[in-house]
């Protein structure tokens, strides 16, 4: 190009007077300007389901009957690369646990985990996974640490929905704080 | 001796004339803030503003709160008159302008069986008006500029001052073409000659109609200092020119004076090449010709807009070889060919 830069190019000419280059610009721009976004209307209208795999919000898990699995052997606890899990086990024969020991304070410091997931991997009963939950944001620092009877409730989506998919959500406002609040029925099937 | 009575209406209908005009220019650069920002969100394939109101349409008040709110700063060093007058001064003339813009010919109003013009004035020098007070805006840009004892700001202001100069010869021998067309230098006459349908519409003036319109529409894109021509804020290379120590209810001054030109621009194009607020075919229905002018004039707004999230900037040196080596070289020979034709 740069040899015959000062050579005359009459389809260059055309094309400058007739502003082609100019055109396609717009109509390309104008294309995007007609397409549907992409943006996700989260917290207002949608939220993301994460897949199985996702390493959210801790929670401890019953069996079957509804015995509580962990058998506070403090494996999770020892696995634990920041030290955030503190168990304190007891012995109980009242059958709440699958075993005769059962954890007293099961305990997690959300501000020092950063949820590698080992806890779950040394977990022998399978009673600890990190969970789905992902909004755990608060306005006091108390509810950075997690107590087991909290963790012990079934999360908003339970472990039968495989994920990987935005759901209708609907966001409210508490005095507890807010939620988003995922309608799992109403899925979109949208590329991520 | 006591005015009669006629007279004091006719004067009084002059000042609630201008008083609405002023209104919907104040008024007016609300909406188009909120469409600017929610283009710009769509062509990039976003949502843009949102959560303010329904599809954000609150934004702009958000946006005017925040901004009456904020810390009116001025610069120690700054000179403080010229700073605090710039503003003004470029606001001033935008609003001027629009004396001598006509929206509409002769509108009867029911009730009082009295016509009444939609146009504060007919000039019989109207081009010419609005070619020189648009031009003295460029006083609060350059002022602003220079009070602001930065040289980011300083930059930013004798770069515009240097662009408008260049653009403004384009921009008037545009102006010259469609006044050696349309025979008038008033605005009214030169929509009236417009009047008979879409090809009796300046562009369509064939040859020189779309030239002149291309010579207009680039030269006044660079008038209001939008992109592709918006040196004088380039954010890349001067932080935001002129108006970089602007803050506050100063810098609004500033942008509603920018988007009262890109109004006044619009307007303008459609006045000169576009046929006013006359409909371009023949329609049975009573269509109000002021909604011709609007739609029209929104028409351009918008590309405006879509031209500014399409095109990158130009450099400074290209910006003058198209102000200096092509517009006003065609524009001349255009002049030569406008005026054979009009023998």
């Amino acid at each position: 190009m740069s040899d015959n830069k000062n050579s005359f190019n009459l389809m260059d000419m055309i094309k400058r007077v007739l502003f082609t280059d100019f055109m396609k610009g717009l109509t390309i721009t104008l294309g995007y300007n007609l397409s549907k976004s992409i943006t996700l209307k989260y917290p207002d209208e949608e939220k993301w389901i994460p897949h199985r795999r996702w390493r959210g919000l801790h929670t401890l898990n019953r069996d079957a009957s509804g015995k509580e699995l962990c058998v506070a052997c403090e494996l999770c606890s020892k696995a634990c690369p920041t030290g955030c899990i503190t168990v304190i086990p007891m012995e109980d024969d009242t059958g709440r646990g699958i075993a005769d020991r059962v954890a007293k304070v099961w305990k997690v410091d959300l501000v020092r985990c950063f949820f590698c997931g080992y806890c779950e991997d040394a977990c022998p009963t399978r009673a600890l996974r990190l969970g789905r939950e992902y909004e755990l944001a608060c306005t006091d620092s108390k509810c950075t640490v997690k107590e087991r009877e909290e963790l012990l409730k079934p999360q908003s989506v339970p472990e039968s929905i495989e994920g990987g998919f935005i759901v209708k959500a609907k966001f409210e406002k508490t005095p507890e704080g807010i939620k988003v609040v995922p309608d799992l029925s109403n899925s979109k099937k949208r590329a991520w | 001796m006591m005015p009669d009575i006629s007279t004091i209406l006719e004067v009084l209908l002059i000042f609630v004339k201008v008083g609405v005009v002023t209104m919907i220019l104040f008024g007016l650069p609300l909406p188009l803030t909120w469409l600017e920002r929610k283009i710009a969100g769509h062509i990039q394939v976003r949502l843009g503003p949102w959560r303010v109101g329904p599809h954000g349409l609150l934004q702009p008040f958000a946006d005017m709160i925040k901004l009456l709110f904020k810390e009116d700063i001025i610069p120690d060093k700054a000179d403080k008159f010229l700073f605090k007058i710039a503003p003004l001064l470029s606001m001033v003339p935008a609003f001027a302008v629009f004396v001598a813009v006509p929206f509409g010919d002769k509108l009867m109003i029911p009730f009082i069986n009295k016509e009444v013009t939609l146009y504060i004035s007919d000039m019989n020098v109207g081009v010419l008006y609005i070619l020189a007070i648009s031009g003295l805006g460029i006083y609060g840009l350059i002022l602003g500029g220079w009070a602001s004892n930065s040289k980011y700001a300083l930059l930013g202001g004798l770069r515009s001052s240097a662009q408008m100069i260049s653009y403004e010869i384009a921009i008037s021998f545009a102006a010259i073409g469609v006044v050696m067309i349309a025979n008038s230098l008033s605005l009214v006459d030169i929509v009236n000659d417009q009047g008979n349908g879409i090809l009796s519409w300046n562009i369509f003036y064939l040859p020189v109609g779309p030239v002149w319109f291309m010579i207009f529409f680039i030269a006044s894109l660079a008038e209001i200092n939008r992109i592709p021509f918006d040196l004088t804020e380039d954010e890349g290379t001067l932080a935001s020119g002129f108006h970089t120590e602007y803050s506050g209810m100063r810098f609004a001054f500033f942008m509603l004076a920018e988007y009262i030109a890109m109004v006044t621009v619009s307007i303008l194009s459609v006045i000169f090449f576009f046929g006013g607020w006359h409909s371009p075919l023949n329609i049975p229905l009573p269509i109000p010709p002021i909604f011709w002018l609007v739609a029209k004039v929104a028409a351009f707004i918008y590309f405006f807009m879509w031209i500014r999230f399409t095109l990158p900037r130009y450099r400074y040196d290209q910006l003058m070889t198209i102000g200096w080596k092509v517009l006003i070289p065609i524009s001349l020979v255009n002049i030569l060919i406008t005026g054979l034709l009009r023998i």
